[in-house]
């Protein structure tokens, strides 16, 4: 994400890890010799659970790894691949380096963006997609590149980007 | 040394040596060096071992420029102001990063260095707000001071600063602002936090050009020491709400003074001007409170300017009319004399306070002496714990006032047989005359109960600053000193004896407490109109237990530091 | 057609599993070392022998930086950390090795982590590979019920555990210590070197951080002598079967093995390679090693063998061997730019230099792009660039933000000038377009 990272949003309610995440994050604690270590592993099973991280989920985070909620954010807001407020259930990551740049990325996320009718981190009003531009995703060869949430698509042209998200917004 | 026996002439022959089948022990082998010897532009110094080279330099005379790096915060190496060039080391070097050994020869004129300078200030100024005439810390800013002496004067920047919208001009805790437009990321503040605090508020939020210094939402920069982190700043990104805007920094006198706020007794500079106090900053002072203060003890500098008792008032009746200050001494004196002369000293109590110096409690008890009068007390309100990072321990403390030491030390408790404080509040003992050299000694003073029943005696006399329940029922009130308008000496919990300065003189009638006691003492006969602070001193030195070592260098304690900076003294 | 070592099994219907592994002659290196009486130092002084250099970006003798770890730790463990993060814009042959052939990488690291004498290794793989953070887990799995990882493997004494940690983006974690600190649960700010890693790093612990492709190298090194990989190349000094990733404006992008030294030319062009350029068009600019090399010009690419020196003696590197070509149409300063908005972008934002020169070239480089450059903008870029790097930083980040500065303002100068003077490209489809500017 190009945008600035600040602020860590409100969910508004408790953070509590469901019983099967808890498990895993006790699993993660055994491979580490430092609690803090294990910090990214369990944003990552923070994120896989809520789709997100916020404010409430980075404290309880700090809790269980006695670190403090200002050490949790300032790794949060490092790393660009946690999302620090709800992202919609397409994540559309488009690549704009230089390899993909050459292959025309640019005019691929102008389409994105013209399609869905938002701008760069936003999402749409119905909840389905967000466009985000990333850097290099290691896809060059197979320029331009681009991943929703956790899949690559490449190479992608305007054509097959139109049928990708044809297909994406029908799936319910 | 070898340990090699000396080599005694062999063979027969009248030489006298060592008595055959022995020689002499060889001498034991010095102790290892605790110092390197390193060149700094070709000119050797030796330095202690266990110093940052920055300090090494400052040894030397040579000023390394650095923003980031703090003496007592970890080493990081980030702010790359104090790039030199290291003799057999092709690359320019942070010299806070590299390690001192035997023999290091450090230039620090060369062109590389001159012009990495120069870059280093380009970097840091291009998007720094042109904010230095609405900046509290212009006078004491590292940026100013460094750009002034390494940086261009032409910017080559010709795009948007960066800006921090919400994070500019905010509070990011009860005391501090932040302006994160101002920010240069050096990191000090959040090495405060989780290195000296130990609370870790802040961190560095996002990343690259976009780098900001912040907290966790809900979680403000609220710790006991916030203040400090506003001190380490070396530019206007963290400041002080409290002294926010009141005075430019150059106008402002130094008044080394420690902090009446509890017994760890923090040596403090009283930053002054036109007779107002405006801020406490700290003193370095290694044993005490190193380079720190606390937010309690910093923000009772307001509480100096504070007045409501300008001139010595006696009670006639119901109204308080004004009167000079000798005027109401000789009323007190009289009292005094009057009630030996009738009763006996045994009527007489004197309180005494752990708010008042060593030489103002001396005097008080000289006098009690003196009526051989041997009823006299202070006492000390506990306030909650405090702690102070010194440079190798935490010093703690719980007393409400500064002094309570010092006081017993110079005697104010009672003799045996005689009374005190409790005595006197349980009704045990009712005194006739009874003399508090400081109305503010207690929070008894402020309990209406309590003030009732030392209203009991015949005659009360006290000298103030501020009003209190008890000004309100003394007969007599004598307008006092702040702790900036006197000077004297207090004595800490951990023993030492600590001198504070005066910052300004008093206004209009007001005295210094030791100047109302010796008054007092001089209209009683047991004191010289001539004598001093020092003067008291000395006597406290031949007089009392465990004074006598104590030396005006002693006294002096902690050094005076531009905000921000830092000051090497030998290996501190 | 030379031999494929490294690419030998990718293509194959059983390339993942560990039977087919097995079935190809998997895991062989692994009982000759611990049940043949290797011991580290043995192996060890192979791989320096073999003159395997790091295939990461650094290019340094793996042997030797092994050699680094102290004798006596003082009882601190030692840590093996494979660099998986894989993010120098142009490079994607980890992650080709990592999802076709896992169990390469991971025979690779068990024999690495014997020879500095690890118990733990972590694979740092970057947060985007979540196939190939799958793909290893599974294959580490099968790795520990085959019991070549675990306690006393292949009953030799020798224990290993390896764990896979996935970051979460942010390129700056492909330094080494900036993997350390984020391995450590921080951000992944770079930290001062020295101390080395190989005596302080990890949780305080002695610690070697090598790429994907030379841990793989290990098992071929051990499988069949230093004498055999040290004569693959042009000369010892730069030795081994390389991976090569070719993408930009060729026919046939892709990864390409070829013993270290393959000549540009006919990785462009040959029949096994990227075929040509697309569309018939000229080479116009190459940049060799990932984003972080120099820009090479179409005449500088003639005689070009693709090694360590052979790059460093065109005054750019090979880095992570990420070949990317530019046709003639391509707006060189666009590809400046492009380039330096990525920097700007992953800069840890640690030191001064560094943390406000990014984006200063990125600004400048977007106006004079957008047709609002002026004439003195061109020299500024090389005077911001001339004094960010050679020391002026903690690590060498700002050395490679600035090589596409300065190698596409020394060799395309004309193509700047008329960017201000004209305000726009002098070529490509876009010399009249302003529609797509990102910054």
């Amino acid at each position: 994400m190009s945008g600035r990272r600040y602020r860590v949003e409100e969910a508004g309610r408790p953070a509590e890890f469901p019983p099967e995440a808890l498990a895993r994050i006790e699993r993660i604690l055994t491979r580490y010799p430092t609690k803090q270590a294990a910090l990214l592993p369990v944003l990552w099973v923070a994120q896989e659970t809520w789709g997100w991280i916020s404010r409430e989920a980075a404290e309880e985070v700090a809790r269980i790894l006695e670190v403090s909620p200002a050490h949790v954010d300032g790794v949060l807001t490092f790393y660009t691949m946690f999302n620090l407020c709800p992202v919609g259930k397409n994540l559309l990551q488009v690549c704009t380096s230089i390899s993909c740049h050459l292959a025309g990325a640019g005019r691929l996320l102008e389409r994105c963006k013209k399609r869905l009718g938002v701008d760069l981190e936003e999402t749409t009003p119905d909840g389905k997609f967000t466009v985000v531009e990333v850097e290099c995703i290691a896809g060059c060869d197979r320029a331009p590149s681009m991943m929703v949430n956790d899949t690559y698509y490449e190479p992608m042209d305007e054509e097959k980007l139109d049928a990708l998200l044809d297909k994406l917004s029908a799936d319910a | 040394m070898s340990g090699k026996t000396p080599i005694t002439p062999g063979g027969g022959g009248a030489i006298p040596g060592p008595a055959a089948g022995g020689s002499p022990p060889s001498p034991p082998p010095p102790p290892p060096k605790d110092t390197y010897t390193i060149l700094f532009d070709g000119k050797p110094i030796e330095v202690p071992r266990n110093v940052n080279l920055i300090e090494a330099g400052k040894l030397a005379g040579i000023e390394i420029p650095h923003f980031c790096f703090h003496p007592r915060l970890s080493v990081v190496g980030q702010c790359r102001m104090c790039l030199v060039e290291i003799e057999g080391i092709p690359k320019i070097q942070a010299a806070c990063t590299t390690p001192l050994k035997e023999g290091l020869s450090v230039k620090t004129k060369t062109e590389r260095v001159v012009e990495s300078r120069a870059a280093n200030m380009e970097f840091l100024l291009i998007n720094h707000p042109l904010d230095c005439p609405i900046c509290d810390q212009a006078g004491e800013c590292k940026l100013q001071d460094n750009s002034f002496g390494y940086g261009d004067q032409r910017s080559r920047y010709d795009e948007r600063k960066r800006q921090y919208a919400g994070f500019d001009r905010t509070m990011i805790g009860p005391h501090v602002i932040a302006d994160m437009t101002r920010c240069i990321q050096c990191t000090r503040c959040i090495r405060f936090c989780q290195e000296i605090a130990g609370t870790g508020e802040l961190t560095f939020l996002d990343r690259g050009g976009r780098t900001l210094v912040w907290t966790h939402d809900g979680k403000p920069l609220a710790n006991d020491w916030s203040g400090c982190a506003a001190d380490v700043c070396p530019v206007g990104a963290l400041t002080v709400k409290e002294f926010r805007f009141r005075s430019r920094v150059w106008y402002l006198k130094k008044a080394r003074s420690v902090c009446p706020g509890c017994n760890i007794g923090c040596n403090i500079s009283i930053e002054n001007r036109d007779s107002i106090v405006y801020r406490f900053l700290p003193r370095l002072n290694p044993q005490v409170n190193d380079y720190w203060l606390c937010d309690y003890g910093r923000f009772l500098s307001e509480s100096l300017n504070l007045r409501d008792i300008e001139k010595a008032s006696v009670r006639d009746g119901d109204a308080a009319a004004e009167t000079h200050v000798p005027g109401a001494i000789e009323k007190i004196a009289a009292k005094i004399r009057q009630t030996v002369d009738s009763t006996g000293p045994a009527g007489l109590f004197f309180l005494g306070s752990a708010n008042l110096s060593n030489e103002e409690n001396f005097l008080l008890r000289k006098i009690a002496d003196h009526l051989s009068c041997g009823n006299r007390d202070a006492v000390v309100d506990k306030s909650r714990l405090r702690r102070m990072k010194s440079k190798t321990v935490w010093v703690e403390g719980d007393h409400a006032g500064p002094n309570f030491a010092g006081a017993k030390d110079v005697g104010l408790s009672p003799r045996p047989g005689s009374y005190g404080l409790e005595d006197v509040l349980s009704g045990k003992a009712r005194p006739g005359v009874i003399l508090v050299a400081d109305a503010a000694f207690s929070q008894i003073a402020d309990d209406p109960e309590k003030v009732a029943v030392l209203r009991r005696a015949g005659f009360l006399a006290v000298a103030a600053r501020t009003a209190n329940a008890l000004t309100r029922a003394a007969d007599v009130v004598l307008p006092a000193a702040s702790l900036a308008e006197k000077e004297g000496t207090f004595t800490n919990v951990q023993g030492r004896v600590q001198k504070f300065e005066r910052a300004f003189l008093p206004g209009s009638s007001v005295r210094p407490h030791w100047e109302l006691l010796l008054l007092l003492a001089v209209a009683l006969g047991c004191g010289d109109r001539n004598w001093t602070p020092a003067d008291l001193r000395r006597q406290i030195q031949s007089e009392v237990k465990g004074y006598a070592d104590v030396t005006e260098e002693e006294l002096k304690g902690g050094i005076l530091m531009k905000k921000g900076t830092f000051v090497s003294v030998g290996a501190i | 057609m030379s031999e494929k070592v490294l690419l030998a099994r990718v293509g194959r219907e059983d390339s993942r599993s560990i039977d087919g592994y097995l079935e190809d002659g998997g895991y062989a290196a692994l009982r000759t070392v611990l049940t043949g009486g290797w011991t580290p130092e043995k192996l060890t002084d192979e791989v320096k022998r073999s003159g395997l250099r790091g295939r990461g970006g650094a290019g340094f003798p793996t042997g030797v930086k092994w050699g680094f770890v102290p004798k006596d730790t003082k009882g601190k463990p030692v840590y093996l950390l494979c660099n998986a993060d894989e993010s120098e814009p142009g490079t994607f042959k980890d992650r080709l090795l990592m999802e076709e052939d896992p169990h390469q990488v991971i025979e690779g690291i068990i024999l690495s982590s014997y020879a500095i004498k690890c118990r733990n290794a972590y694979i740092y793989i970057r947060g985007e590979f979540y196939l190939g953070a799958r793909i290893l887990v599974e294959a580490l799995e099968e790795a520990y019920a085959k019991r070549y990882l675990g306690e006393n493997i292949l009953g030799s004494g020798y224990s290993l555990d390896v764990t896979v940690h996935r970051g979460a983006g942010a390129y700056i974690c492909g330094e080494e210590t900036g993997l350390i600190e984020s391995l450590e649960g921080k951000r992944g700010q770079p930290r001062i070197k020295p101390p080395f890693p190989a005596v302080w790093g990890v949780f305080g612990a002695p610690t070697i951080v090598n790429n994907v492709e030379t841990l793989a190298c290990v098992v071929h090194i051990v499988n069949r002598g230093a004498e055999w990989f040290a004569k693959i190349g042009r000369n010892e000094k730069n030795s081994g079967p390389k991976l090569y990733c070719l993408s930009g404006h060729v026919n046939r992008p892709g990864v390409y093995e070829a013993p270290m030294g393959l000549q540009m030319k006919e990785l462009l062009f040959g029949a096994d390679y990227g075929q040509g350029m697309k569309d018939g068009k000229n080479v116009k600019a190459v940049i060799p090693g990932g984003a972080s090399a120099a820009m090479l010009t179409a005449e500088e690419i003639e005689d070009c063998p693709l090694d360590f020196d052979g790059l460093m003696a065109k005054k750019s590197m090979l880095g992570s061997a990420a070949i990317i070509v530019m046709n003639e149409d391509t707006c060189i300063v666009d590809a400046a730019q492009n380039l330096a908005k990525f920097f700007s972008h992953e800069s840890c934002g640690q030191c001064t230099p560094c943390r406000e020169g990014t984006p200063w070239l990125q600004r400048v480089l977007t106006r004079i792009e957008a047709g609002e450059g002026r004439i003195h903008d061109i020299d500024l870029l090389e005077k911001i660039s001339n004094q960010m790097a050679n020391g002026m930083t903690i690590c060498v980040f700002a050395d490679a933000a600035i090589a596409p500065v300065l190698s596409s303002v020394g060799k395309f100068r004309e193509e700047f000038r008329y960017h201000v003077e004209q305000k726009r490209c002098l070529v490509g489809p876009r010399a009249l377009d302003r529609e797509f500017v990102t910054a």
